[in-house]
């Protein structure tokens, strides 16, 4: 297989919390077990925690904070509305 | 959240320390021989090159508005070329090489309502969270009960006559955002009922696994209310830690009519002599009672004068605890002794007495 | 004046009365120009009447790209004070030793004027400089002129939090290591750290120069740094007559509160067995002027301080007795060491357990043995005093263990 680039890594990880969204949360540690475990050695902590900032930077995910430091998709204020 | 226009900077840290000392600290920075305190509130550090710094000392309620801290640094600007620090106890902390200067800006400081003290065999600044002022997991308001008890202990703050230093702190919840569980007196608000659980927002607002295994004592197990997901508490095992209202909001915990405040005592931090050490209960409810909490402020000067009175030079409240035994300070306090009193948690066999060697009275 | 209708506060004025600075004074004041600061005290005040607080959780607010450094706090009671509807939490990584200038106080009093309540908590429990309360909007701007003038926001959640330290060598004769450089240094390694929750559950670096341990490093932090030294202690002879001299009674209050009766006083010298001192302090607090720690300094380093939840509070344990903060190879070993309790940590926490919960759970052997420390004496109080060993290797015949002795 060839070397996955950042981008590609960030994209995968956003796919897997949007495809789990209210199912699983996943924590930054988490995201990075799924991808070295579905990758093997082509990628390592290091690409990961890359592509984890380039995902956060982007917008596209946001750090949560009921329970633990879960990266779930931007949404409502939860506590605002509730 | 909108992009800002301009290139983003982040990951800068800290501005350096540097930058921030007085030109007689930087000079010195690594090479203070020794220091002394030459009253209440002031320090005076002597470096090996013979110079000499002077600290000012003043008690401030943590919880300070811009117009206060402005006022602290014209203080500032005033007698001390513009140099202050605040301490780990939250104290602020004038800085000058000029001695002159200690008395006008104390002065100063005591006409605008602060007090000059908290130094050596004193009691300092009551370390605290943030009670009903800004937090969602408070059984109390911190910043009340810490007023009412500074007013009661003020004599001790301004002045250094205690056996030694006693050091408290006051948490809003066992989550203790503050050394409670290591301070000679601590005041700690608890929760005395099991969570409502309301039944209807579960499974919205909370991952159900997450919340059961938040529990410490396994007392929350998974259910189905009307069709609905939700979870249910074993009440016998609860011990209010709240640990799952943390996880899940939809389980508050919080109750006017159970909510209340625990008092501990005989803990520590500093190797000195003894061991650092955790605090023991010493009460295990007093109501919430504000705006004073009256009970809670007799409690602790209760505390406070029979360890003035008993205790040796140099010995911390838990010091002097463990020499005259438990059963002592509980005759001299007057506090009650109770179940509550002996533990039950995990390793809780490791506070039984296990021995002979007992004091009868 | 106020052009907004000041609230009334009849249980909160009771606590302006009284000698220590009252923060309701303070808040009232501030509640003339400031509506959010009006409706905080009016919040406070049926707390107070009902007994019972009134925030909600924190929801999902932060500055974009950051994980840390906001709490979002929302107050269930906002129909009836709608200022403080919204009101969140900015943490402030604050300066090595909280030391200031009024210029840099006022700095940051004019940005958190600008976009805030105007309230504050100098300083929070972790050490950071607290702005307290302010809507989702003013967040962006801000971090924007917080940045633009070199400050920069703590930790919050599951990442390093805000490390913080003693005023160390700066203004303190029992510094045995320089605390501001190493608390700097490390809080400017880890600011992805710090910024990117990516952990288990949070993570507390305090610096202390010495075993008074002023930051209450050893209870309040997952990894504790505490000054210490090796060699002797400095007696400075001519002092100890001075102390004397000047009425101090030195057998009573110094040798015979030696924990290690290692002291002694012949009226004249003060002898120390050092070879038997256990680096407590007791002797250097009483007597600064004639008794300084030694030259070949360095510090303790405990793991696992907490407060109770989740398992119970524990006091960190020493994971390394003695280690050389050295400032001129950047802290490395300190670092590596880092690198390899995060890999462990990494591989075996859960989610909201504490590095020291964590250790408890898999047993401090197992733990030393995965991040390449020597288990040693100075680890435990006391060897294990049950016999119930997980023994790791046994021989399946007679020949394997000839092998071993060959």
């Amino acid at each position: 297989m060839s070397e996955l680039t950042t981008d590609q890594i960030a994209d995968e990880m956003f796919n897997l919390v949007k495809e789990y969204a209210g199912k699983k949360r996943f924590k930054a540690s988490d995201l990075t077990k799924e991808i070295i475990a579905k990758h093997g050695d082509s990628v390592n902590k290091k690409d990961c925690k890359a592509a984890l900032r380039v995902l956060m930077d982007s917008g596209r995910c946001v750090y949560g904070y009921a329970g633990g430091s879960f990266i779930s998709l931007p949404g409502e204020e939860g506590a605002a509305k509730q | 959240m909108a992009e800002p226009a301009a290139p983003r900077k982040t990951d800068i840290g800290p501005p350096h320390y540097e930058q921030f000392l007085h030109p007689v600290i930087k000079k010195n920075y690594g090479k203070w021989k020794y220091h002394e305190y030459m009253k209440p509130g002031v320090m005076v550090h002597v470096s090996e090159t013979g110079d000499k710094i002077y600290s000012i000392r003043v008690g401030s309620p943590r919880l300070i508005s811009v117009d206060v801290i402005r006022m602290f640094a014209d203080l500032a600007d005033k007698y001390c070329d513009g140099y202050l620090r605040f301490t780990s106890r939250n104290n602020v902390e004038f800085l000058t090489d000029k001695e002159a200067n200690i008395d006008p800006l104390i002065q100063d400081v005591q006409a605008g309502g602060y007090p000059v003290g908290g130094t050596d065999n004193s009691i300092s600044n009551i370390i605290h969270t943030q009670g009903w002022v800004h937090c969602h997991s408070a059984a109390t308001d911190v910043s009340g009960l810490v007023k009412a008890t500074m007013d009661e202990l003020y004599e001790y703050f301004v002045e250094m006559k205690l056996p030694h230093k006693v050091k408290i702190a006051a948490a809003c919840c066992l989550n203790m955002c503050g050394a409670v569980h290591c301070s000679d007196i601590a005041i700690l608000g608890i929760h005395r009922r099991p969570p409502q659980i309301n039944d209807d927002s579960v499974s919205n607002v909370c991952e159900i696994p997450t919340t059961v295994s938040s529990c410490p004592t396994a007392a929350i197990r998974p259910t189905t209310v009307e069709g609905k997901q939700t979870v249910k508490v074993d009440g016998d095992r609860c011990m209010f830690c709240a640990n799952c209202y943390t996880v899940c909001p939809a389980m508050p915990i919080a109750d006017p009519l159970n909510d209340g405040v625990s008092i501990w005592v005989g803990g520590k931090v500093s190797n000195a002599r003894s061991e650092p050490k955790f605090t023991k209960l010493a009460i295990p409810f007093l109501p919430n009672n504000p705006p004073r909490w009256p009970e809670v402020t007799d409690a602790i000067k209760k505390i406070v004068d029979v360890y003035a009175a008993g205790a040796n030079r140099y010995e911390r409240v838990g010091e002097w605890i463990e020499r005259i035994g438990w059963p002592k300070f509980f005759d001299l306090t007057g506090f009650e002794f109770t179940k509550y009193h002996i533990d039950d948690f995990r390793h809780a066999g490791e506070t039984f007495k296990r021995s002979a060697q007992i004091k009868f009275q | 004046m106020a052009d907004h209708k000041l609230r009334e506060t009849p249980l909160l004025d009771e606590l302006k009365k009284g000698p220590w600075p009252s923060f309701v004074s303070d808040m009232k004041k501030m509640a003339e120009r400031k509506p959010m600061v009006n409706d905080l005290l009016g919040q406070l005040e049926l707390s107070y009447k009902e007994k019972k607080g009134h925030w909600k959780h924190g929801g999902l607010v932060g500055v974009m790209g950051y994980g840390g450094g906001i709490i979002g706090r929302y107050s269930d009671a906002a129909k009836e004070f709608p200022a403080c509807a919204h009101f969140h939490t900015v943490r402030v990584n604050q300066p090595s030793g909280w030391f200031y200038t009024s210029a840099a106080l006022r700095e940051l009093c004019d940005i958190w004027d600008r976009h805030g309540s105007g309230m504050t908590n100098m300083h929070g429990s972790t050490g950071d400089c607290v702005f307290l309360g302010t809507t989702t909007d003013e967040l962006e701007p801000i971090f924007a002129e917080l940045t633009e003038k070199d400050w920069d926001l703590g930790g919050s959640g599951s990442d390093v939090r805000t490390p913080s330290c003693c005023n160390g060598m700066a203004r303190c004769e029992y510094a045995c290591y320089d605390t501001m450089d190493a608390c700097y240094n490390i809080t400017m390694e880890y600011q992805d750290e710090l910024h990117r929750p990516a952990f288990p559950y949070k993570w507390k670096f305090k610096f202390s120069g010495c075993p008074n341990d002023c930051v209450a490093s050893i209870a309040r932090s997952d990894l504790s740094v505490i000054g210490t030294w090796r060699d002797e202690i400095r007696i400075d002879q001519a002092a100890v007559k001075e102390y004397a001299d000047s009425g101090m009674e030195i057998r009573a209050n110094v040798i015979r509160k030696c924990p290690t009766s290692c002291m002694s006083y012949d009226g004249k010298e003060i002898t120390i067995d050092n070879k038997n001192c256990n680096r407590c302090m007791h002797c250097i607090n009483v007597m600064p002027k004639a008794l300084r720690p030694g030259t070949d300094t360095g510090a303790t380093i405990l793991i696992g301080g907490k407060a109770p939840i989740i398992e119970g509070a524990l006091l960190a344990t020493v994971l390394v007795p003695f280690i050389k903060m050295n400032k001129d190879d950047d802290y490395q070993e300190f670092k590596d060491l880092m690198e390899r309790i995060w890999d462990f940590w990494d591989e075996h926490g859960v989610n909201r357990e504490r590095i020291g919960e964590c250790i408890e759970r898999v047993g401090l052997g197992n733990f030393l043995e995965a991040i390449e420390v020597d288990p040693l004496p100075e680890h435990v109080h006391h060897p294990r005093t049950n016999p119930y060993i997980f023994y790791e290797e046994y021989f399946e015949e007679v020949d394997d263990a000839e092998a071993q002795k060959a």
